[in-house]
């Protein structure tokens, strides 16, 4: 229990931070305040402190501002500190709007209600089962109630028409709170558990069906309260007393996990999780050290204590799964740490092609972390680093300050997964396919860097990747594919027109006229369609409207062959001049100079200087752009009509 | 009654739930003269207290404690150690 003494001088602290508006101080120390102490005063104390200095969290620590609304059927305010404190610690300011008791319906139905007025980012939609499924407690009374599972699926759709309505009229971000399963019933413990229509079973089936519901409708998530309840004590959640005085649904003492669990719910809305765990190998992904005790030596087995570090390997595991990518940093030799994931491959959960990349060195571990960051394209603040030695873990907290560390307990390897499921760097409310084979995807980019670095020239490079294109009409490959990148190629796109699906089939279609679509793959992996072409002739001149390439492959000639592509179908539709445009933008300098790398002359104009768009011409009859020679051609067909 | 009579803890608990300045926190301080203290501010205030001195109140004399004083003595009949 922290002294009296220590409260009030973090209290000190705190005040004289605000003063000098000193954002990051006044959360440091507020932070260290209410680790420790959970007393109302302080919460509020703090809640005041947060409120003085609101616009400087935004300014210094680039904390969101969110115009929060809370449409409600319970008391929330005294409980407002406390979402506000936990929404600071993760770097949010809510200014927040309370709905009245009743209105609820009336605010997400009604365009002219107060909230719909508000425009808030977030809307947080807190109800009890008496507003939701009021009728379910009688209903299920008997536990055989024929009638429960219809009733459900009313409440469900009753809510759906509330959400489906507001969401209609508005792009806030809800969070829809589920049902508390009450305690106890009429039936007791023995009747609950056993009968099929019990109220518990019924609030579970109401619950699972609301998540559903949210999951259809956009930026909405579902706030699971009835499992944290259960996680703290559904006798610890509610005070009854305070409940049927007041309408409060959640006890005093659990109004910060409470608010904290909001908070961890609507964050979802606003981040993007981490995608990296950079993890350590010796007392964190096994017991003991390798160097030391041998392949044989260290601890990772289904008996303790080597079961604890495999709960920690299958976690990863489970996480590489839904997309996070899996990264070894250690201090060890390269070649014993080969040996025993080879040696001991039957007592581990998880191979070294779990991980898409690592830096077994002994070199500094914040510069292993940015070198992987460079490998993979993403930036520090997508790391999470695990680790069971305080010095590395202070020094990646110093040196990289946006990568979150978790420190592994070397002496209580059972906590690891717990503490690690504690935060909510890796929470996402929804997992697409894109995710599941993101993994692969990174694995080649990795690969690829690696091998970058080791080859000598950039010829050999290249050529080691094995790439081989294949050209197609974009009318053959899926359209959505091709529009998707005339939307979001910024870098090397020639002129960023962002021509429609309809006006790429004209392309296509017109005599002469060219969309094309350009397709890689390396022994790495396969990257789809990556490039774009769209090009008409014009007298005797084909025009190239459009050239861009994902940013993903540049540098690799692939934008030299799709060049090379248009000029072979150019000429077979009697071209004798490819005439080319380069419309600078602030981001696509990458392909600045792709016309005079490729022989392209500048076509000075008197009607140049009146617009951004820069000409070009290559006579197609002195020389034609060729293949890059590391680059295999495939099913190269000419479809122009 | 003056300053000195309010327990120092009691005051300072207050003054963070009210956001005002302990020095203002006299017994005779009562709902009405404090901008803040509104009915839920009350009732925070009432569960801060609860917290604190490991407390109970009854919830139908909870609206009747509109002053410091009047929450002074019911803590002491609760046998709150102040």
């Amino acid at each position: 229990m922290q002294s009296d003494a220590e409260r009030k001088e973090l209290r000190r602290g705190i005040q004289d931070a605000v003063a000098r508006l000193d954002a990051s101080g006044v959360v440091n120390l507020a932070r260290r305040l209410l680790a420790t102490s959970s007393k109302p005063a302080d919460v509020m104390f703090c809640t005041t402190a947060f409120a003085a200095v609101g616009d400087a969290l935004q300014e210094q620590l680039g904390a969101r501002r969110l115009k929060t609304f809370v449409v409600r059927s319970v008391t929330v305010e005294p409980i407002l500190p406390s979402l506000s404190v936990e929404a600071v610690l993760a770097n949010y300011v809510l200014d927040l709007t309370v709905g009245g008791y009743g209105s609820y319906a009336d605010e997400l139905l009604n365009m002219n209600s107060s909230l719909a007025k508000s425009q808030p980012d977030l809307v947080l939609i807190l109800l009890d089962l008496e507003d939701i499924a009021g009728r379910l407690p009688d209903l299920c009374a008997d536990g055989i109630g024929a009638e429960v599972e219809k009733e459900v699926e009313e409440c469900v759709a009753r809510v759906a028409q509330l959400l489906k309505n507001y969401r209609a009229g508005s792009t806030a971000r809800i969070l829809f709170q589920g049902v508390v399963a009450p305690d106890t019933s009429s039936l007791g413990d023995v009747g609950e558990a056993n009968l099929p229509h019990s109220l518990p079973h019924a609030v579970q089936r109401l619950n699972m069906g609301l998540a559903a519901l949210c999951g259809t409708i956009t930026d909405c998530v579902f706030f699971d309260v009835d499992r944290l309840a259960a996680r703290y004590g559904r006798t610890q959640w509610r005070d009854a007393r305070m409940f049927y005085a007041s309408r409060l649904a959640v006890s005093a003492d659990m109004f910060r996990k409470y608010s904290c669990g909001l908070v961890r719910s609507f964050s979802t809305l606003f981040r993007a999780p981490r995608k990296v765990l950079c993890t350590d190998l010796d007392n964190t992904l096994w017991g003991g050290i390798l160097g030391e005790d041998g392949p044989n030596g260290i601890a990772t087995e289904s008996a303790f204590p080597g079961n604890c570090y495999l709960a920690y390997q299958q976690y990863l595991k489970q996480i590489s799964s839904r997309g996070i990518l899996l990264a070894i940093v250690s201090k060890n030799n390269e070649a014993d740490v080969r040996e025993a994931f080879h040696i001991r491959a039957a007592d581990l959960a998880l191979g070294l092609d779990n991980f898409v990349a690592h830096k077994i060195s002994w070199n500094e571990k914040a510069d292993s972390i940015r070198e992987l960051a460079k490998e993979l394209s993403l930036g520090l603040d997508s790391f999470v680093f695990v680790d069971d030695s305080p010095e590395e873990c202070e020094a990646i907290r110093q040196q990289l300050p946006e990568v979150a560390v978790v420190e592994a307990p070397a002496l209580e390897p059972w906590k690891l997964v717990e503490i690690l499921s504690e935060q909510s760097f890796f929470d996402a409310a929804s997992v697409t396919g894109e995710d599941v084979t993101r993994v692969q995807e990174y694995k080649a980019q990795a690969q690829r860097a690696v091998l970058a670095s080791s080859a000598s020239s950039r010829d050999e490079f290249l050529a080691s990747l094995g790439i081989v294109c294949s050209f197609q009409s974009a009318l053959q490959a899926p359209l959505s594919r091709a529009v998707q990148l005339l939307v979001k190629t910024n870098q090397f796109n020639l002129t960023t027109r962002r021509r429609s699906a309809a006006e790429v089939e004209q392309f296509a279609a017109e005599k002469g006229g060219q969309a094309v679509v350009v397709r890689v793959r390396d022994r790495f992996g396969d990257a789809g369609v990556v490039g774009l072409a769209l090009a008409r002739m014009h007298g005797d001149s084909c025009i190239l409207d459009s050239l861009l390439l994902s940013c993903r492959v540049i540098g690799r000639g692939i934008e030299t062959a799709l060049l090379a592509h248009v000029c072979e179908n150019a000429l077979r539709a009697g071209a004798k001049r490819l005439v080319g445009e380069f419309i600078a933008t602030s981001k696509n300098a990458p392909c600045e100079h792709f016309y005079t790398d490729h022989g392209f002359t500048r076509i000075i104009s008197s009607e140049e200087a009146a617009s951004d768009s820069v000409l070009y011409e290559l006579e197609l009859t002195a020389s034609v752009p060729t293949y890059p020679r590391w680059i295999t051609m495939e099913g190269n067909e000419s479809y122009e009509r | 009654m003056s300053v000195e009579q309010v327990p120092p803890s009691l005051r300072e608990l207050l003054a963070d739930i009210f956001e005002i300045s302990p020095e203002q926190v006299t017994a005779e301080l009562s709902m009405e003269q404090v901008d803040s203290w509104d009915s839920f501010r009350h009732l925070q205030a009432i569960l801060a207290l609860e917290g604190e001195y490991g407390v109970q109140f009854d919830p139908q004399r909870i609206p009747e404690l509109t002053s410091v004083a009047l929450l002074l003595s019911e803590l002491k009949k609760k046998g709150a150690t102040l």
